[in-house]
This record gives C-alpha cells, sequence and structure tokens, in this order.
C-alpha cells in the first residue's frame, strides 16, 4: 500500500509569554500512514494532537522537520482539493444556514452553484441534518455543529480525510452513524485520520492507532500488534464446547497456568502505556532534581 | 492551482451577506440617518445658502464620521472575529490561498462601507436638492452672491470618501493579518484614524528644522501614514466650490496606491501567521 501521509522527524515548538521559554507540542514525531487505512491518533489532553493536524495542513509549520502528503509538501495549497477537514469543537458562521454554509464551502471549492445546492442537500442527509438545513447555524447544538463540519469535510469527495475529535459531543446513537459513515468511507478506499478520547469506538474503528503524550509518540502499530497482551504469553482458544473448554483451562491451572480473556481493551492499553510514561518522566525528574542537590 | 480572483469574489460575498445580516450597519446607519433628520429641526436659520451649507456640512461630517466607525469596527469583527472564532481554521484548511482570503475580507468590508456611504450621500445629495429647489421656488434671490452646492460634487465627495475609507479597512486588516484579537485591531485602527487625521502635523514637523531624530521619526509617520486632511473637501463643496476632476483623481490614485501599499504588506504578514 502507498503511503500517503509522511511526517518526519516533526518537531513544534510554541512561544510562550516568558521570554525565550518555548513550549514543545511535538517532539520529534515521525508517522507513515498508508491510504485505505482508518488511522486513530490518540493521546491524553495537550498532547500535540491538533498540532500534528494543524501541521499536516499547512495551518502550522514545523519549527523542524517536514509533512509530505502524497510525497508532496503541505505548504502547497492544491494538496488540500483532496484533503477534507474537521477542526476540534468546530465553529461556523452564526448568521449562515446549513445549506448556505455547504454550498459556500462547496463554490469555493470550484464546483457550480446549482450543484452545489444538490450536494449540500445530499450531504446534510449524510450527517443526518436533512431537517435543519434551512436553520441559522448560531442555533444549532454542540452534536449538530460536529455533523455540519464533518458534512463539510465530506465536499468534493476528498480522498483522505482528518477528522479532529469527529464523536465529540455527539450523542450515541449520533456517533455509531458517524462509525458507519467511516467504515463506509473506508470501504470507498478513503483514507482517514482521527483523533480521539472514544476509545472503544477508536478501537472498533481504526485499523491503525498512535499513542502519543507530551508531543512524543509512545506506541503506533496496528491494533492487532499493539493489543496482544505482552506481559503473558496467552493463547486465545476459540470454538470448543463448554466441556473441553473446562478441561483445558483444568489442565492449563494443574500445570501452573493462568486463565483469562487474551486480548487487552484499547482503553488499558492506553491507560498503561500513559501511567508508564508518566512514571517514567517523574522518575527521570526525580533524578534530575537528585543531581541537582 | 492557480490564484483565482472568483475565490476571492466568493469570501468578499460571504463577508459582506454577514455583515448585512449583523445588521451592524443599520445601526448605523439609522443613527446617521436620525443626526442627519435633525439637521433639519434647527430651524432658526435664515432662508439661504447658509442653512443648505448647514446641511452639506453636518451631512459630510456624518458621513466620515460613522464611515469611519463602521470601516474599522466591521473590517475588524469580519475578518480577525473570524479567526477568533477559529472558522479561519476550515476556510484556510480549503485549497485556497491566504492572499485569497485576506482580499476577499478586505473587499467584502469594503463593499459593506461603500454601501452605507454610498446611501448616506444620495440621501444627502437628495437633501440638499429638494431644500435648494423649495428655496428658490420661495425666494429667487435667495443665492445672490453665494454659489449654490452642486449635487455631482456631493457624489463626487461620497465616492472619495468610499476610497479614504477603503485605506482604512486596508489598515485594519493589516493589524488583524497578525493580531490574536479583535478588540486589539479595533483599536489599532481608531488610533491609526485619529493619527491619519493629523497626520499633516507630522508633515509639518519633518518639513520644518528639528533634531534629525525627530524629523526621522516624523518622516516614518508621515509616510507611513496617509493624510486624511487632504480629503476634508466638504467645506470646499459646502460653499459651492466646483473641484475640478483632476483634484478628485489626485486623491483617489493617493487612496488606492495607499490601500494597495497596505494590503501587501498585510498579505505578507497573513502568509507567515500561525493558526
Ligand atoms: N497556538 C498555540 N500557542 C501556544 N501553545 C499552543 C498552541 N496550540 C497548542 N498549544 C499547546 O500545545 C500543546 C498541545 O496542544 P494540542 O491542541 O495539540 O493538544 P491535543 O492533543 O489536541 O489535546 P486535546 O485532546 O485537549 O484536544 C498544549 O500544551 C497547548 O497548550
Ligand atoms: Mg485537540
Amino acid at each position: 500500500m502507498a503511503e500517503l501521509i509522511k511526517i518526519d522527524n516533526v518537531t513544534k515548538d510554541f512561544p510562550l509569554p516568558i521570554r525565550g521559554k518555548k513550549l514543545r507540542a511535538v517532539d520529534k514525531l515521525s508517522l507513515a500512514i498508508e491510504s485505505n487505512t482508518v488511522y486513530g491518533l490518540l493521546g491524553p489532553n495537550g498532547s500535540g494532537k491538533s498540532t500534528t493536524i494543524k501541521l499536516l495542513l499547512g495551518l502550522l509549520k514545523p519549527t523542524e522537520g517536514r509533512c509530505l502528503i502524497n510525497g508532496e509538501s503541505v505548504a502547497d495549497p492544491s494538496i488540500r482539493k483532496n484533503i477534507g477537514y474537521l477542526p476540534e469543537a468546530p465553529y461556523y458562521y452564526r448568521f449562515l444556514s446549513g445549506t448556505e454554509l455547504l454550498v459556500y464551502f462547496a463554490r469555493l471549492q470550484g464546483i457550480q452553484k446549482r450543484d452545489a445546492k444538490a450536494l449540500a442537500g445530499n450531504l446534510l442527509e449524510r450527517v443526518g441534518l436533512e431537517d435543519a438545513g434551512g436553520n441559522r447555524l448560531g442555533t444549532y447544538s454542540k452534536g449538530m455543529l460536529q455533523r455540519i463540519g464533518l458534512a463539510q469535510a465530506l465536499i468534493g469527495e476528498p480522498d483522505l480525510l482528518i477528522l479532529d475529535e469527529p464523536l465529540a459531543g455527539v450523542d450515541p446513537i449520533g456517533a455509531a452513524e458517524i462509525g458507519a459513515l467511516i467504515r463506509d468511507l473506508k470501504a470507498q478506499g478513503k483514507t482517514i485520520l482521527l483523533c480521539s478520547h472514544l476509545l472503544s469506538q477508536v478501537e472498533a474503528l481504526c485499523d491503525k492507532v498512535a499513542i502519543m503524550q507530551s508531543g512524543k509518540l509512545l506506541a503506533e502499530g496496528s491494533l492487532d500488534q499493539l493489543l496482544v497482551s505482552d506481559e503473558d504469553k496467552s493463547l486465545l482458544i476459540k470454538n470448543l464446547d463448554t466441556e473441553s473448554r473446562e478441561r483445558i483451562v483444568k489442565t492449563a491451572i494443574s500445570m501452573g497456568g493462568q486463565v483469562s480473556v487474551n486480548r487487552i481493551s484499547l482503553e488499558t492499553l492506553f491507560q498503561r502505556l500513559v501511567a508508564r510514561n508518566k512514571r517514567s518522566n517523574s522518575v527521570s525528574r526525580a533524578n534530575e532534581e537528585g543531581e541537582n542537590e | 492551482m492557480k490564484w483565482s480572483f472568483r475565490r476571492t469574489l466568493l469570501i468578499a460575498f460571504n463577508t459582506f451577506r454577514e455583515a448585512v445580516r449583523m445588521k451592524l450597519f443599520l445601526v448605523i446607519l439609522i443613527l446617521a440617518l436620525g443626526a442627519f433628520a435633525s439637521s433639519f429641526l434647527f430651524k432658526e436659520f435664515n432662508f439661504g445658502s447658509s442653512e443648505l451649507k448647514f446641511i452639506a456640512d453636518f451631512g459630510f461630517g456624518g458621513m466620515t464620521l460613522f464611515g469611519s466607525v463602521l470601516a474599522i469596527i466591521v473590517s475588524a469583527q469580519l475578518f480577525i472575529g473570524e479567526i477568533e472564532h477559529r472558522t479561519a481554521l476550515t476556510v484556510l484548511a480549503k485549497p485556497l490561498f491566504r492572499s485569497e482570503y485576506l482580499l476577499g475580507k478586505f473587499f467584502g468590508s469594503w463593499l459593506m462601507v461603500a454601501c452605507f456611504v454610498g446611501m448616506l450621500s444620495l440621501c444627502l445629495a437628495i437633501a440638499i436638492w429638494v431644500r435648494e429647489t423649495s428655496i428658490l421656488q420661495a425666494n429667487p434671490e435667495a443665492f445672490q452672491g453665494a454659489e449654490p452646492i452642486e449635487i455631482l460634487q456631493v457624489i463626487a465627495f461620497g465616492i472619495i470618501q468610499i476610497l479614504r475609507l477603503g485605506m482604512l479597512c486596508a489598515l485594519v486588516a493589516l493589524f488583524s493579518s497578525y493580531a490574536s484579537s479583535t478588540v486589539f485591531a479595533m483599536s489599532m485602527g481608531f488610533l491609526v484614524w485619529v493619527a491619519s487625521q493629523l497626520q499633516y502635523i507630522a508633515t509639518d514637523a519633518w518639513s520644518g528644522g528639528s533634531h534629525w531624530l525627530l524629523k526621522i521619526l516624523f518622516a516614518f509617520a508621515s509616510l507611513a501614514l496617509p493624510n486624511f486632511h487632504l480629503f476634508e473637501v466638504g467645506d470646499r463643496i459646502a460653499l459651492g466650490e466646483t473641484l475640478s476632476a483632476v483634484v478628485y483623481l489626485k486623491l483617489a490614485t493617493y487612496a488606492l496606491l495607499y490601500t494597495a501599499f497596505y494590503l501587501s504588506i498585510s498579505i505578507v504578514t497573513f502568509n507567515r501567521r500561525e493558526f
């Protein structure tokens, strides 16, 4: 599979109000995302997910390193013809209606007025807003804004969708619908990069994930690779009737083995990694302080 | 991908539509028309040229004042307000050049201001024409010794004001291209407006002899800022003077050059901006 996104040793520093101090939001991050995957970018608040996404869209410029999409620099705006972007907590022109917003964005992307109107109706239906298209965006709820943001990202059928927390503020049924939409997009051959805190949804949706903290990559890979419990070499046993299963369990226990569920959840992995990283950070900080004394 | 004027226009019209729906200009228009109508209430004038002069002065003054306020508020609100609300993130992630976005915002706000000033000039021209004819009907000798006000000059004044306000919109766009809050951009806009109104003082100080450091400072101030004083031709029109086309052409060129200058700098800063 072709490599669609390449983040090559990227660092992003933000200046802090204190002179000379900097905040490192992304720290020597390298990622490669293949086309036609659903890729999840995970991490606690402030770990640099949105910053990474903005770097990919050319909204921020990397302090070091470079970002490539399809082998081309993201500084060139024509790259973005093929990208749909949903920012986190989107907010749009309060005085426009949902339909007007979509028509405006479609026309900005070179679609003719008449086609734009048809497309807007179509997209509203796809995100479940067909009844709200005529209402002003100022009256939209949080989840509705999220949906219209998603609709807007789908204009022009881009091959790459970059969704910053697409499920935030959406109700469970809506989240399931959006999940189905994302799977549908993947089936159409699209690539989806998303950030989310809803780990069970991510687990169900993503082929690959990267977990970040403090701008650094903690782990990356396919869910199958990552979620094999590495601490105890375990087996998955399937298709046995209750009796045989019990016999195997007994044998295993009699031989000193332990029986548990094979795969850990993404939630567990996430918490484990973040906690471990925090611990090692505080250990190294304590060491530094020890050295300073 | 080529730079597209079509996209610029789309952004401009969307900006304009937003401004119209914000109904901001409506408030100012009502204010201005109210002030304007109240000038009719002063009836203790002698009928004659002085009443017309009063209406014209009042109208020109209102146009300049309210137009400037509207230019600053509208351009700051529509441009930096959009960045503050992070709407700009979505737009700038679309396949377009940042310069298209900036120019679209500028043209949209300027169009809004132009409509406002255009409406005021039209009202003023009609008011003056109505009074002029009725005064002449009542007393054909009323204008003896004084020139009547030419309606065409009133319209020309409006156009010149629109161009002057273009410079102000471009200045606010310049501040918005790097500022991070609407309040800052607006305050800078008002500051620069006042400074431009007083710019001729700096020019005088520059040409007059003083310390070299001050001279450089004043030279900078008088070149970087336009001289809004030049555009105050209302007094002369109110006295019935007919300004030649050359005067207007010179003013228009001056305004357009400064506008282009500010917009170029804004585009450079905006291209470097991070979101
Ligand atoms: N424009 C900016 N100026 C200064 N600091 C910034 C800026 N944008 C982000 N940061 C900082 O960079 C860090 C990473 O922020 P980022 O928004 O990428 O986090 P995130 O992983 O998306 O978090 P969340 O899950 O809360 O959305 C944070 O510490 C944030 O304060
Ligand atoms: Mg974020």
